[in-house]
């Protein structure tokens, strides 16, 4: 599959708060409540269109619970974006943001694009952190701010996307040097695409589904 | 040729062709030879190829050398000649001699000669010439006698075929597929550190005073110019031949012991099947040409993944077949009236090479796991449980009598439990024993789990676990016999779960050191691409293997490596395997850290459990004493040297 631009995503945040129900969301569409928890780290792949132009997302969905931090620390290495995930329903993951985003921002690259999203927000009802106090999080620690549903699907795309935008606008205002590899994005053969736009025929914001 | 040697080769015609003149068969065969430009044609074919599995003369097993071209891929195959009157032990000296199986398992079937990395040839004075080939894995094969010669024949016909040079230090070694690539040129893989106590260097001075005599190296060099060259080889420490040498004796040696017991256990037909099924490809070469199928079959015991080429292209050197698991009638051959176990090793060396039947696993984890000792009566066993049951419950109770109000002022219990639960019901769902909506065994799975958080409150709980306790339970069907075999297995996998990650380091670390016995270029690779952590190993051994194999496939797994007949470590030595295997296209796509860690990962589900088990072996066998000293005390899951500093862990939950 040819791509203009490969960017390399990771997803971090607490244990349960959602991120591989995100991911699957994302990729394949669907939410399927049960899963097996993530060891380690699982990868998906998605094509998406920005600016006419085909962009791969390569995503690292990560482990959550604490004792494997030093493991997903050396994920890290050449993200382009991250998407830091936490449950508005569970107080305590919304607490553990700092932790995480020192971990970022010790371990990656300076330049990485953050999506601070606010997920389980079908949820509603059960809400402990308002919808305020994501914003002012990320407001304060210069990210980028949705609340999301995996299960509604509610804001996933526009998560995804809306942080390859970002990059994407980064990458035209010269901030990366493309042809270093460590900031997580690679030129891709299809480089110079024509108007028709990536393999996968699509010509609106989101591209089809490819894993 | 003695009269009680002459071969039945009644099962290939293309032997048989050539003895009877004028037969149907022989106007066939020469046919074939003829090579239609698609098929494939002998162009090489030497009679009277023997190796020698152990010193005994009688133990010899004489076969035939072939060199197959197929379209552009060369092959060689070497396939013993079957014996008369082996099979039915008629004869007086049957058993001395191996049997036809054993003699199979030495078959070379159809290697691509690309996989070969260097032929040395020896001219020992008394004896006959022989060769030994080494894989670009680093393996080798068996030294093959020539006993009518022939042997710079074989090499003139390989450098008609391939990239064979013969090597700058060594007038006896010759490099296939040296592409001047450094990794490709170092033989180093075999390298074992000085350290090895390397055979008698009598044999080796032996072998070069009387390379002089036998066979002049073809090139017309001169004669003190070979002399040197001898003389640098008869190093020790840099003669590769020896080491492998040594090797070799080990492991045939194990695999003639080994072998003979595996065979005296299975029945006759099962044999006989399993015997054609491994020679109909070759034997049928023969017959019809050698055609794709054929190949195909002989080296395709692995599984077809992602890359089939790849996955074919490390042909099993020692490879022994597994045997079927062990099942009832032969497992109360183990056991005395009593139900003591009478040969704990001889009972684990079993199911090493097999596992054991389904049914079964309910007795025989126990004794595995530790929980009940080997040489405990039935009714020991059962008083044992009887008790543990009810020390179970009372443990339970613990966490059971916590009413909400202390829960309400407890709060690393209501975050171990939330977490437990958040986890059990995101832990093998897909397995019919913990399907569905509201299943009981889930519910066990989070009680057992709870329970043992209480049990080592300062280990805790930690993800993986429901990993390694979900195929305990299912195997168990008990809530308390299931915690403690969890409790057991922990005993030796707990440092894996340490918060600060030491057991794991200190597995991955010795990978590290295993990789770098066994095969030196890829972890030249390794460092290069500042990979040295073997993170991408990381769930392999934190779990055991348990997410890149299906259920199944875990529970005869984990019995093998339980059993520590060869190695504690032998998932280790998997990991060896598994990265050797694929060590060409790792290192031919240049694959880096997160590449890799991709690549390892999606292996999942496309792993071969045989042949990993396998390789493992033959890996764990060839590193023998070295590779164990390489794996520092303590090292999970050998149990921890001082058990008091083993969970010291300020866990915030």
């Amino acid at each position: 599959m040819s791509y203009a631009y490969l960017f390399k995503y990771i997803i971090i945040g607490d244990t349960g708060v959602g991120k591989s129900c995100l991911l699957l969301q994302f990729t394949d569409k669907r939410f399927q409540p049960v899963h097996d928890l993530t060891i380690g780290v699982e990868f998906g792949a998605r094509m998406i269109t920005i600016d006419n132009k085909p962009i791969k997302l390569q995503i690292w969905d990560t482990a959550g619970q604490e004792s494997f931090r030093s493991i997903t620390r050396s994920y890290y290495r050449g993200a382009a974006g991250a998407l830091l995930v936490y449950d508005i329903t569970r107080r305590e993951t919304f607490n553990h943001l700092a932790s995480w985003l020192e971990d970022a921002r010790q371990h990656a690259n300076a330049n990485m694009t953050i999506m601070l999203i606010g997920n389980k927000c079908d949820l509603a009802h059960r809400r402990a952190v308002s919808t305020e106090e994501g914003e002012q999080f990320a407001k304060e620690n210069g990210l980028i701010f949705m609340e999301a549903s995996a299960k509604t699907a509610q804001n996933v795309e526009e998560a995804f996307i809306s942080t390859a935008a970002t990059i994407y606008k980064k990458i035209q205002d010269g901030v990366f040097d493309v042809s270093n590899e460590s900031y997580g994005i690679k030129v891709g053969y299809g480089g110079i695409p024509g108007p028709s736009g990536g393999r996968d025929g699509s010509t609106s914001q989101a591209g089809g589904c490819c894993s | 040729m003695h009269e009680a040697d002459i071969h039945d080769l009644s099962d290939d015609a293309d032997y048989a062709a050539s003895q009877q003149q004028g037969s149907r068969s022989i106007s066939r065969c020469s046919s074939d030879k003829r090579s239609e430009p698609s098929g494939a044609e002998v162009v090489f074919l030497k009679d009277n190829v023997a190796i020698h599995p152990t010193q005994y003369a009688s133990e010899r097993i004489r076969g035939r050398l072939r060199l197959i071209k197929q379209g552009a891929c060369l092959f060689m195959t070497w396939i013993p000649y079957k014996e008369i009157g082996s099979g039915g032990g008629a004869f007086g000296h049957s058993d001395a001699r191996l049997s036809d199986k054993d003699r199979n398992l030495y078959s070379i079937r159809a290697v691509p000669v690309t996989d070969i990395r260097s032929i040395r040839r020896h001219n020992p004075t008394l004896g006959w010439q022989y060769v030994i080939v080494v894989l670009s894995s680093g393996l080798a094969f068996p030294p093959l006698y020539f006993y009518n010669g022939g042997v710079r024949e074989f090499l003139a016909t390989l450098k008609q075929h391939a990239v064979l040079v013969r090597s700058a230090d060594d007038a006896n070694l010759f490099l296939l597929n040296d592409f001047q690539d450094p990794l490709q040129r170092s033989l180093s893989s075999l390298e074992l550190p000085r350290a090895v106590s390397v055979a008698s260097t009598s044999t080796s001075e032996s072998s070069s005073s009387s390379s002089v005599s036998s066979e002049r190296p073809d090139d017309g060099r001169s004669y003190s110019e070979y002399q040197k060259h001898r003389q640098k080889s008869n190093d020790p420490a840099r003669d590769l031949s020896i080491q492998v040498l040594e090797k070799f004796s080990l492991v045939t040696k194990f695999a003639r012991e080994t072998t003979s017991h595996i065979f005296r256990e299975i029945h006759s037909d099962n044999l006989n099947t399993n015997d054609r099924k491994n020679q109909a490809p070759i034997v049928s070469n023969s017959n019809n040409d050698v055609d794709n199928s054929g190949l195909e079959s002989a080296s395709t015991e692995s599984f077809v993944a992602a890359d089939p080429i790849e996955f074919d292209k490390m042909t099993l050197v020692w490879g022994k077949p597994r045997q079927p698991p062990l099942g009832t009638e032969e497992w109360v051959t183990f056991l005395d009236a009593e139900g003591r176990i009478l040969d704990s090793k001889d009972l684990r060396k079993r199911i090493f090479y097999g596992g054991v039947e389904h049914q079964l696993r309910k007795e025989i984890w126990k004794i595995l796991l530790g929980y009940h000792d080997y040489d405990s009566t039935y009714a020991e066993r059962e008083y044992l449980s009887s008790m543990k049951k009810v020390e179970y419950k009372a443990l339970k109770r613990q966490w059971k009598s916590i009413s909400v109000a202390q829960a309400k002022k407890f709060t690393k219990f209501r975050e171990r439990k939330a977490l437990i639960d958040k986890d059990v019901v995101r832990t093998d769902r897909s397995v019919t024993f913990y399907d569905g909506d509201d299943n009981p065994n889930v519910m066990l799975l989070r009680d057992v789990l709870l329970t043992y958080s209480f049990y080592n409150f300062d280990l805790g709980y930690c993800q993986g676990m429901s990993d390694l306790l979900s195929p305990i339970l299912f195997v168990m069907e008990d809530e308390s016999e299931a915690f403690w075999c969890f409790v057991a297995l922990m005993e030796r996998l707990g440092p894996n779960f340490n918060r600060d990650q030491s057991g794991m380091h200190s597995q991955l670390f010795a990978l590290s050191m295993l990789v770098e016995l066994l095969d030196k270029p890829l972890h030249n690779y390794f460092k290069q691409k500042d990979c040295l952590n073997y993170f991408f190993c990381f769930r392999w051994v934190l779990i055991q293997f348990k997410r890149e194999f299906h259920y199944e496939q875990i529970l005869r797994m984990w019995e093998v490596v339980w059993t520590h007949y060869l190695s504690e470590h032998l998932h280790l030595y998997a990991c060896v395997a598994i990265l050797k295997k694929h060590r060409k296209k790792i290192m031919g796509e240049e694959m880096d850290f997160d590449t890799l860690l991709k690549f390892i990962n999606d292996l999942s589900g496309h792993i071969d459990l045989d042949a990993t088990l396998r390789d493992a072996e033959a890996l764990c066998v060839c590193a023998g004493e070295n590779g164990a000293a390489l794996i520092p005390p303590g090292t999970p899951p050998s149990l921890p040297l001082e058990s008091n500093l083993l969970y010291s862990q300020q866990d915030e939950l």
